[in-house]
């Protein structure tokens, strides 16, 4: 009997959906409680509140590269994404609405691309980072477009600040995470536990 | 999170409480589309004034309850001004800590809030009379939405009601043994957090598979209905929506 | 069974081959990365037969059940050999939800084994995937959870039900399609000792009704409950340390194959058969047992009147605590208690206490248990008394204690054991000596190194008991410190607490385990209807019939027995661990922590 059995089936396992889904929740509650918190301090910061957003910004694109890392298939990081603002928008509450859905596929997809252009095989430093940049950038571009921040003075200022941004909370921060779960072995089901360089098929069994 | 419980697509709900989810949030993305190209402040102000007469006329919110829900929704539009008043180029109207206030940057800034606001009136309508339930049902028979996601779902929002409850039984565990700086003891605790919560998706998959989820065809037991009222409901707030756009 | 969706239908073998066998499994082996295997496992399960997998912690009775439903291999990888078939099909062919119209499944943690917000849907969304009509499930979700026990919660949500609610949901939901075979992984684990009783009653119901069982569980002695051997399945097979079937047959004859060895590896058994092991005689009142209780009994006597000797003599005993003087009390005054994880009270919402005008004094050197229903607000009154959750009115004054939470895992938040232990300490030598210490204290040393998250469930309870004793506080308070732990487990758990109180720690605890609780606290705190209702010894306690009616306590055979003959909370005391020694005695690694 071996384990590969249903396992290159075309669409993901039920683990593997409802753990994308539990990401969703988990950086949802988490951006959520974040930004209970961080109202307040906006209002009192003025115009230097919006700045701080971005330098923060980051941290939003985290469920993405997680996801793809655990489940090391397509289109993984899309979905979760977009799984993510769904819980945020149906279930939380969002001041930006359904438009939120288009900025998380964005974000998804800037963030899944260097991992998909290394065949979900390579995970090192700079793919997140890559991953953390091209995210911010992608959604940069539909959030300077929402709101009309074309011709803005602050505009290149912006730009850097996201993807910077993006780079340390949403790539390099990703990894932290990624690397700090899989030593807890809670992962170990997934594919990441799997591409852990055990041979599947090939157990020894152990005798106490 | 909103403190309100729907009671459903029942009969004797309220207005907004029949009407069919998937209805719902088409007109809840219509909104939120349409706005993106919206800059005209008064015709943002009427929108958001009829969403909030048509919130307590359809839902059981309050008063009270409605303007405690827009807490967030005004504070990031406070935000919103406040960052595009001294961006935007223009005449400066007055001089603020060396920030030229402009009125092109008020006008912006003024109208991205109040944006805000209309989503988030409508956001609060919905999330008060839409049951998760009856959601994914709808979505499933009338989007097209995989049951496989949509009971994934539903099971995570469950997962979401007993979030706050873990998040401080961790950060009560952290304190009791005097925890280092707060930065890197929450980015911990967020660990701590996720490997219980993985470990809970990883039973939840095996429930929702013994009980025989993805095996093949499904029926479904309490059908959310999608009538002809719920087209009335569409075809009206489109055209009133539609009116205000027009002569407003 | 052929998925016409009716619940309590008549179970069947193959329908194809006409073998009457329900279940057969032909060398079935499960092999996982880390070495650790089940098998092989040779079953063959008749229609209707109840079967009980037991055997020690992590010999892995779980993974044989989901060997038997295909979650292993389908859903959790592991490398398996052999065949299983259930009602004619090929396990390994067949995903898990294909089998869901022949298995229905009730696991271990209530929380994440109900998946939907309300309860009907819950029960109805079985009959939903396989494409019942609406009309049998108008019929069949009602049934079910009358089957279950569970009418009375239809039309409720689940958010808001007890963990003993939820599993009768779930186990309504596993037989709503009337399955031929049910696999039960530790329903009861979870629950207190009411929501134990309530499942396993609903368990008995619907095995009447015609289905298959196999049954894992561990705390044999709470699920047998007053009934003993005869409240469990007729026929137990046991796997030993290294997941290998050791015995498979009635009962009464597997005890004597292996009932010793069941208790040496540290398994709970009914106390009937504990008792038979150790003394050769079920009965309570007979003379072997008796004599064998009060020899034990004595002893334990001897050597706590050695000990206080020893500490009246040198300064071992009391006074090698460092900093706990003589009267630091730990003292709470008219304590409104909050509920753990509710927003934070506003004026406009003042916040509802789970618990009222708390008033309690804990002495160092004195042992004290909280007990209660769950829910009752047992733990929110320990993170309150611990400081890290403000009381809503009351004080509480004296030095801060240590707290250790009922799931380890809430506290783990470093990358190494060492690491773990040494969290909140000023880094510097000091730290790695009390660090060092500590890890051979509990036995941890070895680990050191090791992720806190991959440790098994009694080494991870160890540790989180560790990171708190490191800190050296004058009291130490331990929310449910014994649950899940496995009967070694638990004796050393309670025995660990006891040392620290003659180390001259107050040290209060709660627990459901009556039986811990008479046997190691010398004080009971009882919690019910969002108040203290009492602050007696145990003996009192278990003597009080309309105290346990008001808390909705449920007393144990054994103990109940004992305390009517013993004359004080002392000798009922001794008794206790004094069966605790003759247990930890049958094995050479006794006494060792889990």
């Amino acid at each position: 009997m071996s384990t590969e059995l249903g396992r290159r089936a075309p669409r993901l396992a039920l683990k593997d959906v409802v753990l994308m889904v539990t990401l969703g929740v988990v950086f949802g509650f988490l951006y959520w409680v974040f930004v209970q918190a961080w109202n307040g301090l906006a209002v009192l910061m003025g115009p230097a509140g919006d700045l701080a957003q971005h330098v923060l910004l980051g941290a939003w694109l985290l469920a993405a590269p997680v996801a793809v890392a655990v489940i090391r298939r397509p289109l993984v990081g899309v979905i979760a994404e977009v799984i993510a603002a769904v819980v945020e928008v149906f279930f939380l509450g969002s001041p930006v609405g359904p438009l939120l859905l288009v900025a998380a596929a964005l974000q998804g997809i800037g963030s899944e691309l260097p991992f998909a252009l290394g065949r979900y095989r390579h995970f090192g430093w700079a793919r997140y980072a890559a991953s953390g940049a091209a995210g911010a950038a992608l959604v940069f571009v539909f959030t300077a477009f929402r709101d009309a921040w074309w011709g803005t003075d602050l505009l290149t200022v912006r730009l850097l600040v996201q993807v910077a941004s993006g780079v340390v909370l949403g790539g390099l921060l990703a990894k932290v995470l990624v690397d700090a779960l899989a030593r807890t072995g809670a992962v170990d089901g997934f594919a990441i536990g799997r591409a852990q360089g055990v041979i599947p098929g090939r157990y020894e069994r152990r005798v106490r | 999170m909103t403190d309100t419980q729907p009671t459903g697509t029942q009969p004797t709900g309220t207005l907004l409480e029949r009407r069919n989810p998937t209805v719902k949030v088409a007109l809840l993305c219509a909104v939120s589309l349409t706005t993106l190209f919206l800059f005209d402040l008064s015709v943002l102000a009427w929108l958001w004034g009829l969403g909030v007469v048509g919130a307590l006329a359809t839902t059981r919110l309050g008063a009270r309850r409605l303007v405690l829900a827009h807490a967030p929704f005004v504070a990031f539009g406070v935000g919103l001004v406040a960052v595009n008043a001294v961006t935007r180029p223009g005449p400066a109207l007055v001089t603020v800590l060396g920030m030229d206030v402009t009125r092109a940057g008020l006008a912006v800034g003024a109208a991205l809030a109040l944006r805000a606001l209309l989503i988030g009136v409508v956001t609060v309508a919905f999330l008060a009379s839409t049951p998760p339930r009856e959601l994914m049902v709808s979505l499933t028979r009338h989007a097209r939405l995989s049951p496989r996601y949509a009971y994934a779902l539903l099971a995570a929002h469950r997962m979401l009601t007993a979030m706050p409850r873990r998040w401080a039984t961790i950060r009560a565990a952290q304190a009791v043994r005097g925890s280092g700086p707060a930065l890197p003891e929450a980015g911990r605790a967020v660990v701590t957090l996720l490997v219980g919560a993985i470990r809970g998706a990883e039973r939840t998959a095996l429930a929702l598979e013994s009980r025989g989820l993805g095996s093949g065809p499904r029926s479904v037991w309490h059908v959310v209905p999608l009538t002809w009222a719920d087209g009335v409901f569409a075809v009206v707030v489109t055209g009133v929506a539609g009116a205000v756009l027009a002569f407003a | 069974m052929s998925g016409d969706g009716t619940a309590g239908g008549p179970a069947t073998g193959d329908p194809s081959t006409g073998d009457p066998a329900l279940v057969v499994t032909r060398d079935l082996e499960a092999v996982f990365a880390s070495g650790d295997g089940v098998g092989p496992l040779d079953l063959v399960i008749a229609p209707g037969e109840q079967v009980l997998v037991l055997g020690p912690s992590g010999s892995g009775k779980s993974t044989a059940l989901h060997l038997l439903h295909g979650a292993i291999p389908h859903t959790i990888d592991a490398q398996v050999t052999g065949a299983v078939r259930v009602a004619g099909r090929d396990v390994h062919r067949t995903p898990v939800a294909a089998l869901a119209d022949v298995v229905g499944v009730v696991a271990q943690d209530p929380e994440t084994g109900v998946c939907l917000p309300d309860v009907d849907d819950e029960v109805a969304f079985a009959l939903e995937n396989l494409g019942a009509p609406t009309t049998t499930i108008d019929d069949a979700v009602p049934r079910a959870l009358d089957l279950a026990g569970a009418r009375h919660l239809g039309g409720r949500r689940t958010d808001e039900l007890s963990g003993g609610e939820l599993q009768r949901v779930a186990l309504a939901a596993a037989v709503a399609a009337g399955p031929a075979l049910l696999l039960l992984d530790e329903p009861t684990a979870m629950l207190d000792a009411a929501g134990v009783a309530s499942v396993r009653e609903a368990v008995a119901r619907v095995a009447r009704g015609g289905a298959a069982s196999v049954l894992v569980e561990h705390r044999l002695d709470e699920y047998a409950g007053d009934a003993g051997t005869a409240g469990l399945p007729a026929r137990w097979v046991v796997l030993d340390r290294d997941g290998r079937v050791r015995a498979d047959g009635p009962s009464a004859q597997v005890l004597a194959e292996a009932g010793r060895d069941l208790l040496a590896d540290g398994c709970w058994l009914p106390v009937d058969a504990e008792l038979d092991v150790l003394f050769g005689s079920a009965d309570l009142d007979s003379p072997q047992v008796r004599a064998g209780i009060a020899e034990h009994a004595g002893r334990v006597r001897e050597r706590a009147e050695e000990r206080s000797r020893r500490a009246a003599v040198g300064p071992v005993g009391a006074g090698a605590l460092a900093g706990v003087g003589e009267g630091e009390v730990l003292q709470a005054c008219g304590l409104d208690v909050a509920p753990l994880g509710a927003p934070r009270p506003t004026r406009r919402r003042p916040g509802r206490a789970v618990l009222r005008g708390v008033d309690l004094t804990l002495h160092p050197g004195e042992v004290v248990a909280v007990v209660g229903e769950n829910g009752g607000g047992k733990t929110s009154l320990l993170a309150t008394l611990a400081g890290v959750r403000p009381p809503l009115a009351g004080t509480v004054l004296g030095p801060r204690p240590g707290l250790v939470f009922q799931n380890p895992e809430h506290q783990l938040t470093r990358l190494t054991v060492r690491a773990e232990i040494g969290a909140g300490l000023p880094p510097g030598p000091a730290r790695d000596a009390a660090v060092d210490d500590a890890l051979d204290r509990l036995g941890l040393t070895d680990l050191a190194e090791r992720n806190p998250f991959r440790l098994s469930g009694g080494q991870k309870r160890r540790l989180s008991l560790a990171a708190v004793l490191v800190h050296d506080r004058p009291h130490l308070l331990a929310d449910e410190p014994t649950f899940g732990l496995d009967r070694h487990g638990t004796i050393a758990a309670a025995r660990a607490l006891a040392a620290q109180a003659q180390a001259g720690r107050g040290v209060l605890f709660t627990s459901h385990d009556l039986r811990t609780v008479a046997a190691y606290a010398t004080r009971v705190v009882v919690v019910g209807d969002g108040r203290l209702l009492a602050d007696v010894d145990p003996h009192t306690l278990v003597r009080d019939d309309a105290l346990l009616t008001a808390a909705r306590l449920r007393v144990p055979r054994l103990v109940r027995h004992l305390a009517r003959s013993a004359p004080g909370a002392a000798t009922l005391r001794t008794e206790l661990q004094g069966l605790d020694d003759a247990v930890l005695g049958l094995s050479q690694t006794a006494g060792v922590l889990p």
